[in-house]
């Protein structure tokens, strides 16, 4: 990845302490007997400019947790405040908008929109931010030419590999700088080299200073983080700070697949 | 046997599965069929009540109405009844043309109108004897009033009217087919001038003389029996070829033109109900299309899972198509039915003919089952098709069809606020699903323009001098027709609508998903599902318009008066904001789904 001198570093902003933070979180499906914790009773800081990892097994808990971060599911109980903001309070509407400037999404399925472009779905959230189109021209042409696909900005999605489809993805997470990125299982539907693609871009953003938070299942990948908690029926089981490992992590990871 | 079974069970869980759906289908194909066999169920019937009351009251074959009352034409009325083809005759007798006017009562307010007198003997002969059908037959200072011009008047037996300011007491009510039916009796005919609009009544010959030397209009006339009834024509053309007498004009009148005049009063109402059921027939395809397209995928997949098991393509295209033609089958047995329990209450709206009007005969039911199965086939083709040819490991992993990239259209949307920019972007994934929308649009306004272009019409009263005191039956069938076909139309538009948005939700939603990921609102979302139907209802409107108009020129006398240009444009206008009102709950509703549901649903 090169170029990115042209794009405001995501950090830069009003934010200050943590940029999202999460207290006696719970969260429950169903009801009566068939009522189910994913998530049970955790507390979690996650400062400004940190890669957090999230790992456990299958329906863990992980991946709601991920979307109680992002406002795209409400806890039963608990607080969740993000780029200073507590969010579980925050109507619908206010939730979109904080989710507009504050929160970038990567998913396992990559979810473009597969009428459109490349360039077309990283332009997407700025112009829903309400920015002209010819900033949001101008910052896809940025993001797509930092994430290595300057030359495919006209290609469908269909006419695209996973690995290329998961760097558009991630181009439209950072289209409105937002202080924090979450990512769910971004590898999950990836070969070998698609994988190194994705965390070469990853490495980027933390030496950036981009606050992102990894939900996965490869531990290759939780490898390349600066912080791991591991997940089990809802709570935290383990919380790991991999402090100064990560460079070499990806850079080890790198060499062992090559 | 057993296919046949299996096609049954797998028929039965599908509906069962889809009840509303099924509720929809039925509906449309119950509204279309009921309009087209009540359409078509129309034509002959003023014919056959005409004859069922020309049986019951030994109507003549042949009327002669002469303007003159002199001796001349005595002789030549003599010599029609001498002919050898006449076998009998009534009269001469004589016609007197006056006004009416009812006391009135607490219910019914006086009404006045015209009235034609006949003069007929106490004791009825053999030609032309009116059937009563309340009271009794006319007696001295009695009258006896032909049905169809009582039920107007709201009059019956015992109630007293004024006839050229004399009082009579009325004693009977009776019909007869030497007339035509009301407001028709002064046999001038509908196309005649204003006088055309009179009730008949019967008094005795004296009280007739009587009325008859008060200096009003009097003409005779004679009934004649024919040998040959169905010669009337014939005979008309040979008397008026021998006599010429300028000093005895006698006009005849034969059965079948009566007949043909009974029909004037349905004139408008068969093409009404006929281009109504056409229109309907279409809104039927239209909104069944829209479900049929929203189950596609999960209709390949099941295409998928009877492959796998070992069903053959040609079972799995009879399950899909059985579904639907037993449903609309079904719908066209109750909309025949409907057709048959409606057709006596507009076939005859006066009074003046007894009789059964007959239900939709064989021609109709065909017409109409017609109807039903190609709603069926139109609708469901392409899918039977694509789940017979998809490949049983395709249909088992069926996505949805993947929309066509609009360069264009997303960059036009990229200038336009976020609810505009999301309906534009969804109308371009499904274009047919637009032009469906706008079609059904359009055929709301065309029936709109109609409605207002009946409404639009001066209808002259049957009371005197074109008084609305007596409505005109002719113009108010038409309107509550109209009114009826309209408010059909604008119910099953209103149906596909909610079907289109919901549909285009349904297949939207991990898209819909993603932009609520990306920071667009719930009330954003739903706007844009909004946006979605109403850009090309507003196409539609605005085509409806001239085509209403179009439609209305075809159908209409040249006389016709189009309601102002800015009704049509208002009628346009209300169309399209009851279309974004109706979109708005399934909009909301789709909006506000959970998103991390609808993207897990999505990437499973």
């Amino acid at each position: 990845m090169n170029g990115s001198d042209a794009v405001p570093n995501p950090v830069a902003g009003p934010v200050a302490g943590p940029v999202a933070e999460i207290r006696g979180l719970v969260k429950e499906h169903g009801q009566g007997q068939g009522r189910v914790r994913a998530v049970d009773d955790v507390d979690l800081e996650v400062p400004r400019g940190q890669t957090l990892a999230v790992m456990g097994p299958s329906g863990c808990g992980k991946s709601t947790l991920l979307h109680l971060l992002g406002g795209l599911e409400r806890p039963t109980r608990g607080e969740v405040w993000l780029a200073g903001r507590r969010v579980d309070t925050l109507s619908e509407r206010a939730l979109a908008r904080l989710r507009r400037r504050s929160v970038g999404f990567v998913f396992q399925a990559f979810h473009l929109m597969e009428e459109l472009t490349a360039a077309e779905n990283v332009e997407l959230p700025v112009l829903l931010a309400g920015r002209s189109p010819r900033e949001a021209r101008r910052r896809a042409s940025l993001l797509l030419e930092r994430v290595g696909l300057a030359a495919r900005a006209r290609h469908l999605p269909s006419r695209l590999s996973g690995g290329q489809r998961q760097r558009v993805a991630i181009a439209r997470a950072l289209a409105n700088e937002p202080p924090i990125v979450l990512a769910d299982e971004p590898t999950g539907n990836l070969d070998t080299a698609a994988t190194l693609d994705v965390l070469r871009i990853f490495e980027d953003l933390r030496t950036a200073g981009q606050t992102l938070v990894i939900v996965t299942h490869d531990e290759r990948v939780a490898a390349t983080a600066d912080r791991l908690v591991s997940m089990r029926d809802g709570m935290f089981v383990d919380d790991t700070r991999l402090t100064g490992s990560s460079s070499r992590g990806l850079g080890g990871l790198i060499e062992w697949e090559s | 046997m057993g296919s046949f079974v299996l096609v049954v069970r797998l028929v039965l869980a599908d509906v069962r599965r889809h009840r509303a759906q099924a509720a929809m289908l039925l509906l449309a194909v119950t509204v279309a069929t009921a309009t087209m066999a009540l359409g078509l169920s129309l034509r002959g019937v003023s014919e056959a009540l005409y004859e069922q009351t020309r049986a019951a009251t030994a109507g003549p074959d042949v009327v002669a109405l002469s303007g003159d009352t002199g001796p001349a034409v005595t002789s030549a009325l003599a010599s029609l009844a001498d002919d050898p083809e006449v076998i009998a005759h009534h009269g001469p007798y004589r016609i007197v043309y006056a006004d009416l006017t009812t006391h009135g009562s607490g219910r019914s307010p006086a009404v006045a109108s015209g009235v034609v007198v006949h003069g007929f003997a106490e004791t009825p002969g053999t030609v032309n004897r009116p059937l009563v059908t309340s009271g009794g037959w006319v007696r001295p200072g009695g009258a006896v009033v032909e049905r169809g011009f009582a039920e107007a008047l709201g009059i019956g037996v015992g109630d007293r009217v004024t006839i050229a300011g004399r009082s009579y007491l009325v004693v009977g009510i009776a019909v007869t087919a030497a007339t035509s039916i009301y407001p028709w009796a002064a046999q001038i005919g509908p196309y005649g001038g204003p006088s055309d609009s009179s009730g008949l009544v019967w008094l005795t010959r004296s009280d007739a003389r009587t009325l008859a030397g008060r200096d009003l209009p009097v003409t005779t006339a004679m009934d004649l029996k024919l040998r040959d009834p169905a010669a009337a024509e014939a005979f008309v053309e040979a008397f008026s070829d021998a006599h010429r007498d300028p000093a005895a004009r006698v006009n005849l009148h034969t059965w079948q033109f009566m007949a043909t005049q009974d029909t004037v009063i349905l004139r408008n109402s068969q093409p009404i109900l006929v281009v109504g059921s056409w229109l309907l027939g279409f809104l039927a395809v239209t909104g069944v299309a829209a479900l049929a397209a929203g189950r596609a995928v999960e209709q390949t997949r099941r295409a998928g899972l009877l492959k796998a098991v070992g069903a053959t393509p040609g079972l799995i295209a009879t399950v899909l198509v059985t579904e639907y033609l037993a449903l609309a089958l079904v719908g066209d047995a109750v909309g025949l039915a409907i057709a048959r329990l409606t057709v006596p209450g507009i076939a005859s709206p006066t009074a003046s003919r007894i009789g059964d009007a007959a239900g939709p005969g064989g021609a109709t039911v065909a017409a109409a089952t017609v109807l039903a199965v190609t709603v069926a086939v139109l609708s469901t083709l392409r899918p039977a098709l694509r789940a017979m040819r998809t490949a049983t490991v395709t249909a088992l992993a069926a996505a949805a069809h993947q929309p066509r990239h609009r360069p264009l259209l997303t960059a036009l949307s990229a200038l336009l606020p976020t609810p505009l920019l999301l309906g534009l972007r969804l109308t371009a994934r499904r274009p047919g699903r637009a032009v469906l929308q706008a079609c059904s649009t359009a055929t709301t306004v065309i029936a709109t323009v109609a409605l207002l272009t009946v409404y639009s019409q001066k209808e002259r009263g049957y009371g005197l001098n074109g008084s609305s005191v007596l409505p005109n039956l002719r113009g108010e069938l038409d309107r509550r027709l109209m009114l009826a076909v309209t408010i059909l139309l604008i119910a099953l538009a209103v149906v596909n609508t909610v079907t289109l948005t919901w549909t285009t939700a349904m297949e939207a939603r991990a898209n819909m998903a993603v932009a609520r990921t990306l920071g667009a609102t719930p009330g954003q979302i739903a706007a844009g599902l909004s946006a979605a139907q109403v850009l090309p209802a507003l196409l539609g409107a605005m085509a409806g318009v001239p085509l209403g108009i179009g439609v209305c020129g075809l159908f209409s006398a040249r006389n016709t008066i189009m309601p102002p240009v800015s009704w049509m444009l208002a009628a346009a206008l209300v169309t399209l904001l009851v279309t974004a009102a109706f979109t708005a709950l399934p909009a909301r509703l789709a909006a506000r789904r959970p998103v991390a549901r609808a993207l897990s649903a999505e990437a499973a």
